[in-house]
């Protein structure tokens, strides 16, 4: 015998007939469906070619379902069970609109809110791969007076933090740590890892994969050339060999040792970049470090002491807060926050997901409303089913019965649909993911989603099912024999139902309509500089650059080669790169000759960065006074700076600066300068935040080595970013690049949460608009098929076919109208939660009301118009007569 | 037992010689989860009688064999009664448009 396999529809047909089996007695059950089988092999061979005959014969397969069931009510108990789903199920059948409208709904609905409660699941609920993980936290710090916060930690603080606290059972400062290391025969490149202080692998408490943490004594002097390696980077750039353990790897240039291998999974997104560690060096705290209060650059996290809470953590943390901004002048406005882990990894999307709970919870009262609302509509068609069957002796407690039966199947066969919905969603919103949230691209259904969604169905059946079991078994005995369920009562809870949905939409599109305008704002919101065709490309040349001199060569030099490749218009470098992930932050107090001095410690603060070659024509920053700084401004010459636009307005207000000379402290040297010019205001950190007071400058005067090269290209030059490096190459063939992007994209980066937060909430209230589209197209084709013999009577009275279409399409717009009204109200309301992601605009914007409530109309408008439409086309005497 | 119109159609049709599930289906025009349950019943109450097709001509087709119904004498009875009843002319081949359609009631 031949391998064969069979056709696709037959195929089908077996499913649904083993899968009926199922239901089948198991004394029978072999022979039962041996029977189907045959019937369904011997009828393909005869002749299942057609489509059509394909068609029916899928069709009889269903019947198998029916089969079964009967031959089950043969042994159980139940019967009543079985009667109703094979009775529910030969129902559907007859009604096939009626089935997938209803499927639809549920479906979606379902769908919906389960992929909203897996995000939240993945996000707030799920196991994070620690220990205990609820009582790990991270800290950071907060300025009271521009209300900014989870920023990083300047490390005076986080030294107070870590060996001040009592609440934690271990806590570990982070430093942000950059090696070089160049792979056999491959290109230099830039490990991001992590020098983490004593603690902090106890902190996490996770063993090592392979090898040890470090041991006390290597938090020292000397002692600190061992290195733990990331799981990530074991894996990619070390083979995933466990021998690694005790080999010696040369990073920047000197043996390390690797004495332990981490377990995968455990992220912690920290810094300002939100990157992994690719691995972790001992810290211990330097002389100086203590020193350092303005600039946060460190991260700190801590576990919780069995029976702390967060609440006395926090008191804690606020009162040394409190007594280091006494005791330092930098530390005024600033103060401590613990966030936990678990809400810190949900980045960007946290202050949406209390908002999309709420929306899941609304969009499967809708789907359930809707639903019930079909069930009802349906229900008159059936009301002298009902009647005659407690005529005959059915009580109302059998009628009910039969009715949550059919509510349930549709709740499971919707519920089913709905799970593959969310999936395919939840795959959407897992391609879409910001990258500062952590734990979306693993996002799945789990078992408990499931459950949890099986639940919803289950609900979802209870609710669609009992409102209009009870009307009809209410209404059967008396007037259903007549006229069904037609009454004022059913028509006016069908009318609610309608407008509660409404409003449910309008509410989401309002939320959503809030969203696309705060991001078109903010994409309206001028940087300082232009992004287009700028190349950036980090690097750290400290290592061989080890006096001022060489440092300040090396950049000539590499900035002379750049400004000279083909296609490049302007090339220059900077300490301070806009909208870079590793962005340096330097600030330091300003002293301006001639004013009396503030007292010590307590100067303003101002930000100090550093620029070579043409960085201001590069970046397209525009020169609002006096000059920039020039290739004439060396080392040896007088030293000069440029100011922004704000730092002038802040530090001179109503004066010139220029020709002032102020004293700052950059690249660890206390300087004097005198100002030469103002440049225009640069953002640096995202778009929403507002420009900073900030002091430039020349390179040859303060040599730095963490410098960002900025390369401007001619219009169509595509410059390669390989071309590029090669050119610093020729300098120094060892230099690693940290970071290279367009500037473009570094833009782009910090709206990708907004975006998102968009994308869900628009998608989410498009499925709400379109359920309530679905809602009152429902009950106004119901509405219109029931009064089908009034219509005929007006027209056959003189009644032109407009006078009714308006008639109904106002009907319509007057729930829609009421709804809106009740929306509008809850926006009102509910929009607050949201002011956190707004930009430009206010939660009560009235365009984004206005367009919201005009959209909904005009859709209401047409969901009863296409009913009328119907009810008016059809010919009088024909509804006259069938009614 | 109940004897409706339906029943009396699915008999009629074994008696004319529909000896499968599926054809008397194709011969009564009725749908198959009303056509088995109904074969089901008549067979437990001795009106019709079912056995199993020979094996070797299912083998030759590769597939199971199928269950082969006939009429009994008192399927036979039974099927005089029901068409005096629903005065039925003896070859109505369908009941195709006989059936009310519930939701068109």
């Amino acid at each position: 015998m031949t391998v064969r396999r069979d056709p696709v529809t037959l195929r089908l047909c077996l499913f649904v007939v083993r899968a009926a089996a199922r239901l089948v007695p198991g004394g029978d059950r072999d022979a039962w469906r041996q029977e189907w089988e045959a019937e369904l092999r011997h009828r393909w061979m005869r002749g299942g070619i057609s489509r059509t005959a394909e068609a029916h014969l899928v069709k009889r397969s269903l019947g198998s379902l029916v089969d079964a069931a009967w031959m089950r009510r043969q042994l159980t108990l139940d019967a009543d069970l079985v009667h109703d789903t094979s009775h529910g199920l030969r129902l559907f059948a007859n009604a096939p609109g009626f089935t997938a409208i209803a499927l639809l709904v549920f479906a979606t609905g379902i769908g919906a809110a389960t992929a909203i409660a897996s995000l939240a699941d993945a996000l707030l609920v799920r196991r994070l791969p620690i220990p205990d993980a609820d009582r790990v936290v991270t800290l950071w710090e907060r300025n009271r007076k521009t209300g900014v916060g989870e920023e990083d930690v300047a490390p005076g603080n986080a030294i107070d933090w870590v060996s001040k606290t009592m609440s934690y059972s271990a806590v570990a400062a982070i430093e942000p740590w950059s090696l070089d290391y160049t792979p056999r025969g491959g290109e230099p490149e830039v490990l991001s890892g992590a020098r983490v202080s004593a603690g902090f692998f106890d902190v996490l408490g996770v063993p090592m994969l392979h090898g040890r943490a470090f041991l006390p004594h290597e938090f020292a002097r000397g002692a600190d050339r061992v290195v733990v390696l990331s799981h990530a980077l074991w894996r990619d750039r070390f083979g995933g060999d466990p021998a690694i353990v005790n080999r010696v790897v040369d990073l920047d240039a000197e043996p390390y040792v690797v004495v332990g291998v981490a377990r995968p999974g455990v992220e912690l997104r920290l810094f300002e970049a939100r990157r992994e560690p690719t691995l972790y060096l001992p810290k211990y705290f330097l002389d100086f470090e203590p020193r350092i209060r303005g600039t946060g650059y460190w991260n700190v996290v801590g576990r919780l002491k069995p029976g702390v809470s967060m609440v006395q953590a926090r008191t804690e943390l606020d009162a040394l807060s409190a007594q280091l901004a006494r005791e330092y002048p930098a530390n005024t406005n600033l103060t401590g926050e613990i966030v936990a882990l678990r809400d810190h990894l949900a980045g960007g999307i946290r202050p949406l997901l209390p908002l999309l709970l709420g929306v899941a919870a609304l969009l499967l009262f809708v789907a359930c409303a809707n639903v019930t609302n079909l069930l009802l509509a349906r229900g008159v068609t059936r009301g002298r089913e009902f009647a005659v069957r407690q005529a005959l002796g059915a009580g109302r407690g059998r009628l009910l019965k039969q009715m949550l039966t059919e509510s349930l199947l549709l709740a499971i066969a919707g519920g089913a649909l709905g799970v593959l919905l969310a999936k395919w969603t939840l795959s959407v919103i897992a391609a879409l993911r910001p990258a500062d949230v952590a734990g979306l691209e693993r996002i799945a259904i789990d078992g408990r989603v499931a459950a949890i969604a099986v639940g919803v169905s289950l609900l979802a059946a209870l609710g669609a099912g009992v409102t209009p079991a009870i009307q009809l078994s209410r209404a059967a005995a008396a007037t259903a024999l007549r006229e069904g369920a037609s009454g004022p009562a059913a028509r006016r809870v069908r009318g609610l139902l309608v407008a509660i949905e409404v409003s449910v939409a309008l509410l989401l599109v309002v939320g959503a309509g809030l969203l696309v305008r705060s991001l078109h704002e903010i994409q309206r919101v001028d940087p300082g500089f232009a992004r287009a065709q700028v190349l950036a490309l980090q690097v750290f040349a400290w290592d061989r650059n080890t006096t001022p001199a060489k440092l300040a060569s090396f950049f000539e030099e590499t900035i002379d080669r750049l400004r000279a490749h083909p296609g490049v218009d302007a090339a220059g470098a900077v300490s301070a790169m806009p909208f870079i992930e590793a962005n340096i932050n330097l600030r330091s107090p300003i002293v301006i000759d001639g004013r009396t001095p503030s007292p010590p410690g307590d100067d303003p603060l101002i930000f100090t960065t550093v620029v070579a070659g043409d960085y201001f024509t590069t970046m397209g920053i525009p020169l609002e006074r006096g000059r920039l700084l020039e290739r004439g401004d060396r080392a040896d010459a007088r030293k000069v700076a440029v100011v922004s636009r704000s730092a002038a307005r802040k530090f001179w207000p109503g004066a010139d600066p220029i020709g002032s000379n102020i004293r700052v402290r950059v690249s660890g040297r206390q300087t004097e300068a005198q100002i030469v010019g103002v440049v225009g205001d640069l953002r640096h950190d995202a778009l929403d935040r507002p420009a900073r007071p900030e002091i430039f400058f020349a390179h040859p005067q303060v040599p730095f080595g963490s410098m960002t090269y900025v390369v401007r290209g001619q219009p169509g030059a595509g410059l390669s970013l390989q071309a590029l490096k090669q050119q610093v190459w020729a300098v120094d063939p060892r230099q690693a690049f940290y970071r290279t992007a367009t500037l473009d994209e570094l833009v782009a980066r910090t709206l990708v949460a907004r975006r998102f937060n968009v994308f869900v909430l628009s998608g989410f209230g498009g499925v709400a608009l379109l359920l309530a589209a679905a809602g009152l197209y429902g009950v106004m084709s119901f509405s219109t098929r029931q009064r089908s013999r009034e219509f005929g009577v007006r027209i056959a009275l003189g009644a032109q076919p407009g006078d009714i279409l308006r008639m109904v399409v106002r009907e319509g717009v007057t729930l829609a109208l009421a709804g809106v009204a009740a929306g509008v109200l809850a926006a009102l309301a509910l929009t607050r939660l949201l002011r956190g992601l707004l930009f430009g605009i206010s939660a009560m914007d009235p365009w984004t009301y206005a367009g919201a409530a005009a959209g909904i109309l005009v859709i209401s408008a047409a969901a009863s118009y296409l009913p009328a439409r119907r009810a008016v086309r059809a010919d009088p005497l024909v509804t006259l007569r069938a009614v | 037992m109940n004897v409706t119109l339906p029943t009396t159609l699915v008999l009629q049709a074994v008696a004319r010689g529909h000896h499968h599930g599926f054809d008397v289906m194709d011969a009564t025009g009725l749908p198959s989860g009303t056509v088995y349950p109904i074969l089901r019943r008549l067979e437990r109450e001795g009106l019709l009688d079912a056995s199993w097709e020979d094996a070797a001509e299912a083998r030759d087709e590769q597939r199971p064999p199928r269950r082969y119904y006939a009429i009994t004498a008192d399927g036979e009875a039974l099927l005089v009664k029901a068409r005096a009843r629903f005065r039925m002319p003896k070859d109505v081949p369908r009941a195709r448009g006989l059936k009310p359609r519930p939701s068109e009631s």
